[in-house]
């Protein structure tokens, strides 16, 4: 935030710092304590402080804008902001990676509100992810401009235009806007199609900026790349060739996202010059209550605790969780232990999506001025939402990635005092893959971004609004496709109807009655749904499931939880898309069996032998002659069906029931990587067959984990499924849904769960060696006995060698029998 | 590996299933798209058309050039004798200078003036969503000439002409000195407006004035009709008001699908029809425009219903024709086939507009009337009661009506704010009752 940047650095407080030192003392002495068997506090580390680093304004900086920085006392820039700066004055696409509370704001603000001052034609558009960080950044930009206004006598429009905006305000927007901040969503649906009434944007637009970049990954930035295209398309109908300014947390491959989103080259600023106060990073794990069943205790219970010994040092404090529902419990526990009196002001506040606006407001500004000791928060804070800068940041689970860890411990962080970042893991196998192993969060370079804006699901939709937007020509270019031949399957459904034009370029006109935009969410692949209808009192819709997953979420008994709330499904309508649900109150959920199998259509690419791609493994010498190794990636058939599910007690997670189902089967074309088990390493294993079986399920179990790790995605984006990868069927299902008899060489797939393929299956198999290698860590660093659902799943799916035989699998794969049999 | 088009029919085929699946259907089954040719033509082939010079034959129009590009522009004449229904043309007619005198009025308060002819404009689109995809292949023009009605078409006979067609179009409209629409606030100009900033056209309509009848009409001919739009739709009011029945009129859905056929195939044979379609519409806008205005010309007597009347007040009062408008006002709510409704919202024009003119007396007499009626809707008596109360503290300094008053409006249905203003009212009047050492009545 900008408003970080130019406060005067808080001198130090050794009052401050100190008492920080101690409450890490106290935690970190948990280490040595009896109770601990298996290290309470599995890292600290210490990231050094750093100075402040300054350069000069670059060229063409308008003094006018100089002169606000001033009286706001900025008079220097940081490194990056001067090169960011520059980069886009000049006319160089940039993307900017530094860390949270390092000034990025200014880096997109400074060269858009100069352009503008220097020609008041100028406009710029900002997107953010979500409609909260638009309404943020304009109370920012708000008063730069008002500065900027009053010094030039020009008045300068700021606006946000989304859903919220009201329709007779729109106009006026148009008109009188300099710079509109908006959504994906809102330029998708509202401005493109209407793109007439934005002439003097289009015509005018210099500077595209997109806040947040790392959101865009998957399906979304899949998307976002096509409504980029589009809006490159229409940028050239107008004659504008806009630069684009973008911001991303530290993920991998900030410069090919911002390349694969935009499709033209970026400028990287990744070296931060903004000053860094000393911050500690612990990670700690709630300690095995139950060595047998690998249960911990309560991760929130453990958070309540950390959380105390930093606010009974008065210091501030975020917690981040990761549901609405955590929230609201751990900002109950932490009311009770630290709140005053009833009557007395709320030091503790909660803060999540679904709070109102007014709320909200008032609990940033309480963080600012410090009268806010403590929030406890979902996500809605990880983005750039201005709270000022905090003492201490507990993250209650896992975030998910690395990056969004990085985003979160961010808010802790002084200026020139000592701040902490906690993160205490849950029994979720990511959570624990990375409490132990931290090497893995503070040694690797963070997740990639992974889009594929050519999935033909997302490009047929984008040609469908774009050939709405403005014809297609019959030589014109979109994506990596021919877009004639789409044009042409397009025809043949009469969407588009083919003129030829006088001059021999003819165009490619739409021809349909429809509005396409409206067809196509962009935060999903389909937009099919299943509404959720609670009968309870009446019926009202409280919520909505994609078509892919409602099956699995919304079959008949599953329970349905919504902000905490319980409900059951009575009945589900699958033809009319309606899940019918009553309120109940119970203390289990549901966790459906799906049974899916996998037939390769296609194989694009195979391994040529274990460790030849992607990790560059440096244990596999070059010694052997190309063999053709497990792994492939290719297109695949998925045909899925739920069969039944689990009832599992919450807290505990214990199996208490279960019940069998009968639903429609779903079947998608999509890609997949998938892992051959060779038949000589099945031949050669030493155990009954049923015992195979669970050493393959067990090793498909943790392979998911990793991958979901390594692909940046979240657990439903990839599935997996075990099979000979054949025609045919596999009948019999075990508990877990998996075949009951493997065939002699069973194939594991790790699949796109959206049809057509999403891009995760290509990189994966490129990460092949490093996906074995931390599936090989995950399971022989866990301490349970016989298998848990940190490794390879509960016992009670897998049987009791499941751990044993995974292991011995991947050991074989890594050495093949063959081999070993040559070498003899 | 299957080719690259083979998947994508397979995308679509999956898009058209999910697509039937999710959504209601819109008009009756079968007919959502009869657009698509039932054998498409191979990819990159361009369809054979049939020859384009049939089409001017057929519609009866004849080739617009410009650019080298095409359109085709047909003519029609409407003499004097033309009966529209039951009512000759020559009867609905402007005076000479081409505009009824009080016409203006139904522009609006603030509207430019500009002379010149009105212009009447229908379009006929290939959808209802607008947007840049959105476009009106038939752009409907009518105007009075030589004492009849000419009305010009130009039909957009392949997307290449476009700009060339608009060019035209604004040439007609160029002239004129009111845009007449029906509905065309909310789409017909937008549209229009869409259409030329995409061609980087200046739009002819920008500092017309325009009327959008559709408003004027639900003013005064609005029917008692919960489920539909009041019998205001341009086809029902041509028959309620000139007895004309249309015969073999083509359903507005299938409009897009019939030209969208004409685009694949060069076949105009279902366009004749739409043709016909947009000049009876334009037809009967005209006839509808030059009923209002012959109202409006005529006077408060000349209204046949309460409605009427009422619409005529309210179209005088924007005008600024006051004594016209409360005239009307009256004429409504003394009518004899006033409904409660209609006699109520006479009463109260008539109040808020005498109260406006600071003629209190007649504003209160307008209230009174209101709370003499029977089934009177709650908001209106509520406002009558308020007003009164008002009135008779602050005016007629009555504090002991103006309580009854005030309390009347406290037991009448009402949101919180207002019942706790009414609350306010009351304590007031009580404590200004105490201080003259008035007997208080009591509350209940």
């Amino acid at each position: 935030m900008i408003s970080c940047a130019m406060l005067p650095a808080r001198r130090t407080d050794p009052a401050h710092d100190t008492a920080l030192q101690t409450a890490l003392d106290r935690l970190t002495a948990g280490v040595e304590r009896p109770d601990t068997p298996d290290g309470w506090v599995t890292a600290v580390r210490r990231l050094p402080a750093r100075q402040a680093e300054y350069a000069a304004f670059p060229d063409g900086f308008d003094p006018v804008v100089r002169e606000i920085l001033r009286d706001r006392g900025i008079d220097q820039l940081y490194t990056h902001q001067a090169a960011a700066i520059g980069h886009a004055l000049a006319g160089r696409n940039v993307v900017i990676t530094t860390p949270t509370a390092s000034g990025k704001t200014l880096c997109y603000n400074a060269p858009v509100l100069s352009a503008i001052l220097r020609d008041a034609s100028t406009r710029a558009l900002y997107l953010f992810p979500t409609k909260a960080l638009a309404q943020d950044q304009l109370a920012e930009l708000h008063e730069l401009s008002d500065q900027g206004s009053r010094r030039t006598g020009h008045e300068i429009g700021v606006f946000t235009y989304d859903g919220d905006t009201p329709q007779d305000a729109r106009r006026a927007i148009r008109g009188r806007a300099h710079v509109v901040l908006s959504n994906p969503d809102m330029i998708h649906s509202g401005i493109l199609p209407h793109h007439p009434r934005w002439a003097k944007l289009f015509e005018n637009l210099k500077f595209v900026v997109i806040d947040e970049l790392h959101a865009y990954r998957g399906v979304f930035g899949s998307h976002l790349t096509n409504v980029l295209r589009r809006l490159r398309r229409i940028c050239g109908h107008y004659g504008s060739h806009p630069v684009f300014i973008c911001s991303s947390a530290t993920i991998a491959n900030p410069r090919e996202l911002a390349e694969a989103l935009v499709e033209q080259p970026f400028e990287l600023i990744s070296e931060s010059g903004a000053p860094r106060g000393e911050k500690f990073f612990l990670f700690v794990n709630p300690p095995v209550v139950n060595q047998q069943l690998g249960i911990r205790r309560s991760y929130l219970a453990e958070t309540r605790r950390v959380a105390s010994e930093f606010l009974r040092r008065k210091l501030q404090l975020i917690v981040f969780t990761q549901s609405r529902l955590t929230t609201e419990i751990l900002t109950t526990y932490l009311k009770d232990d630290f709140d005053g009196p009833p009557g007395t002001r709320d030091e503790i506040r909660g803060y999540r999506g679904g709070y109102l606006p007014q709320r909200r407001r008032e609990i940033e500004k309480g963080l600012r001025e410090g009268s806010v000791r403590a929030v406890v928060s979902t996500n809605a804070l990880e983005l750039g939402i201005d709270i000022g800068a905090l003492d201490v940041c507990v993250m209650a689970g896992y975030p998910g990635t690395i990056a969004a860890t990085w985003q979160r411990a961010g808010r802790a962080g002084r200026r020139s005092s000592r701040s902490a970042a906690v993160l205490v893991g849950s029994s979720a196998p990511l959570d624990q893959f990375v409490v132990r192993n931290p090497s893995y969060f503070f040694d690797a370079p963070p997740e990639h971004a992974l889009i594929n804006p050519d999935n033909l699901h997302i490009l047929v939709d984008h040609v469908k609004c774009a050939a709405f937007e403005l014809p297609f020509t019959t030589v014109e270019q979109y994506g990596r496709h021919d877009v004639q031949e789409v044009l042409g399957v397009l025809a043949e459904s009469g969407l588009v109807h083919r003129a030829e034009g006088a001059e021999g370029e003819g165009h490619w006109q739409w021809t349909n009655e429809s509005y396409p935009a409206d067809a196509v969410s962009l935060r999903s692949i389909s937009s099919d749904n299943f509404v959720v209808v609670d009968t309870t009192d009446g019926a009202d819709v409280i919520g909505e499931t994609s078509f892919n997953s409602g099956p699995a979420t919304l079959h008949e008994k599953a329970i349905y939880l919504i902000e905490g709330a319980l409900y059951q499904v009575e009945k589900l309508d699958f033809d009319g898309r309606k899940a019918y649900v009553r309120r109940i109150d119970c203390d289990y959920y549901t966790d459906a069996i799906t049974y899916t199998k996998v037939t390769v259509l296609e194989t694009f690419e195979q391994g040529s032998g274990i460790g030849d791609q992607g990790s560059g493994n440096p244990e596999t010498p070059g010694l052997r002659p190309p063999v053709p190794g497990p792994s492939r990636h290719g297109e695949v058939h998925v045909s899925s069906r739920v069969v039944g599910f689990k009832k599992i007690k919450f807290y505990t997670n214990e199996n208490v029931g279960s019940g069998e189902l009968d639903l429609p089967e779903q079947q998608m074309h999509t890609t997949a990587y998938w892992l051959t088990v060779p038949p000589e390493v099945m031949g050669a294993l030493p155990y009954a067959a049923d015992d195979r079986r669970d050493g393959v399920v067990g090793l498909a179990f943790a392979m998911r984990q990793v991958a979901q790790l390594l692909l940046m995605c979240d657990r439903q984006d990839i599935g997996i499924s075990i099979g000979s990868g054949e025609q045919g069927d596999d009948t019999d299902l075990n508990r877990a849904g998996f075949p009951a008899k493997l065939s002699d060489q069973p194939r594991i797939f790790v699949y796109d769960n959206y049809p057509g393929g999403i891009g995760f299956s290509q990189p994966l198999f490129a990460m092949h060696g490093e996906l074995l290698g931390r599936t090989q860590a995950l399971i022989a660093g866990c301490e349970c006995a016989q298998g848990c659902p940190t490794c390879v799943g509960p016992v009670g799916n897998t049987g009791p060698l499941a751990k044993t035989v995974a292991l011995r699998i991947l050991a074989m794969i890594a050495t093949p029998p063959q081999l070993e049999e040559g070498a003899a | 590996m299957s080719s690259l088009a083979d998947r994508l029919r397979g995308v679509m085929a999956g898009n058209v299933l999910k697509e039937n699946v999710g959504r209601p259907l819109s008009g009756p089954p079968g007919a959502s798209d009869p657009g698509v040719p039932a054998a498409p033509a191979p990819w990159g082939g361009v369809e054979r058309r049939t020859d384009i010079e049939d089409a001017a034959q057929l519609l009866g129009g004849e080739w617009g050039e410009r650019h080298g590009h095409r359109f085709l522009v047909i003519d029609r004449k409407y003499p004097p004798g033309h009966r529209h229904g039951q009512i000759t043309l020559a009867d609905t007619l402007p005076p000479e200078d081409g505009c009824w005198p009080r016409f203006p009025i139904l522009n609006g308060p603030a509207a430019p003036s500009r002379r010149g002819r009105m212009l009447f404009i229908d379009l006929e689109t290939t959808g209802l969503a607008g947007g840049a995809g959105t476009y009106a292949f038939l752009v409907g023009c009518a105007w009075y000439q030589d004492g009849g009605l000419r009305v010009r078409q130009f039909f957009l006979s392949s997307f290449s002409a476009e700009r060339a067609l608009l060019e035209a179009v604004a040439e007609t409209a160029d002239s004129c000195g009111a845009v007449v629409t029906y509905n065309g606030k909310s789409f017909d100009l937008p549209l229009m407006e869409t259409r030329f900033v995409l061609h980087r056209l200046e739009t002819p309509f920008a500092g017309v004035a325009h009327v959008d009848m559709l408003h004027h009409a639900r003013r005064l001919w609005r029917r008692e009709d919960p489920a539909g739009d009041g019998g205001c739709g341009l086809g029902a009011l041509e028959e309620s008001l000139c007895g004309h029945v249309r015969e073999g009129d083509v359903p507005g859905f299938q409009i897009p699908a019939r030209y969208f056929h004409f685009v694949r195939s060069g076949d105009a044979r279902g366009l004749a029809a739409v043709m016909e379609h947009n000049r009876l519409d334009l037809v009967s806008l005209a006839m509808v425009t030059a009923r209002a205005a012959q109202l409006l010309d005529d006077g408060p007597p000349a209204a046949r219903t309460a409605r009427e009347a009422l619409g005529m007040g309210r179209l005088y009062e924007r005008g600024g024709m006051t004594i016209e408008a409360r005239a009307a006002f009256l004429r409504a709510a003394e009518h004899r086939d006033a409904d409660t409704l209609t006699c109520a919202e006479a009463w109260r024009a008539y109040a808020v507009l005498s109260r406006r003119q600071r003629r209190f007396a007649d504003a209160a007499a307008g209230w009174r009337q209101i709370l003499d009626l029977r089934r009177c809707p709650p908001a209106i008596l509520r406002e009558a009661s308020e007003a009164l109360a008002v009135h008779h503290e602050h005016r007629l300094r009555d504090l002991q009506a103006a309580r009854a008053f005030a309390l009347q409006t406290l037991h009448l249905n009402a949101t919180r704010s207002r019942h706790q203003a009414a609350q306010h009212r009351l304590a007031r009047l009580d404590r200004k009752l105490g201080d003259t050492g008035a007997v208080a009545v009591p509350l209940f």
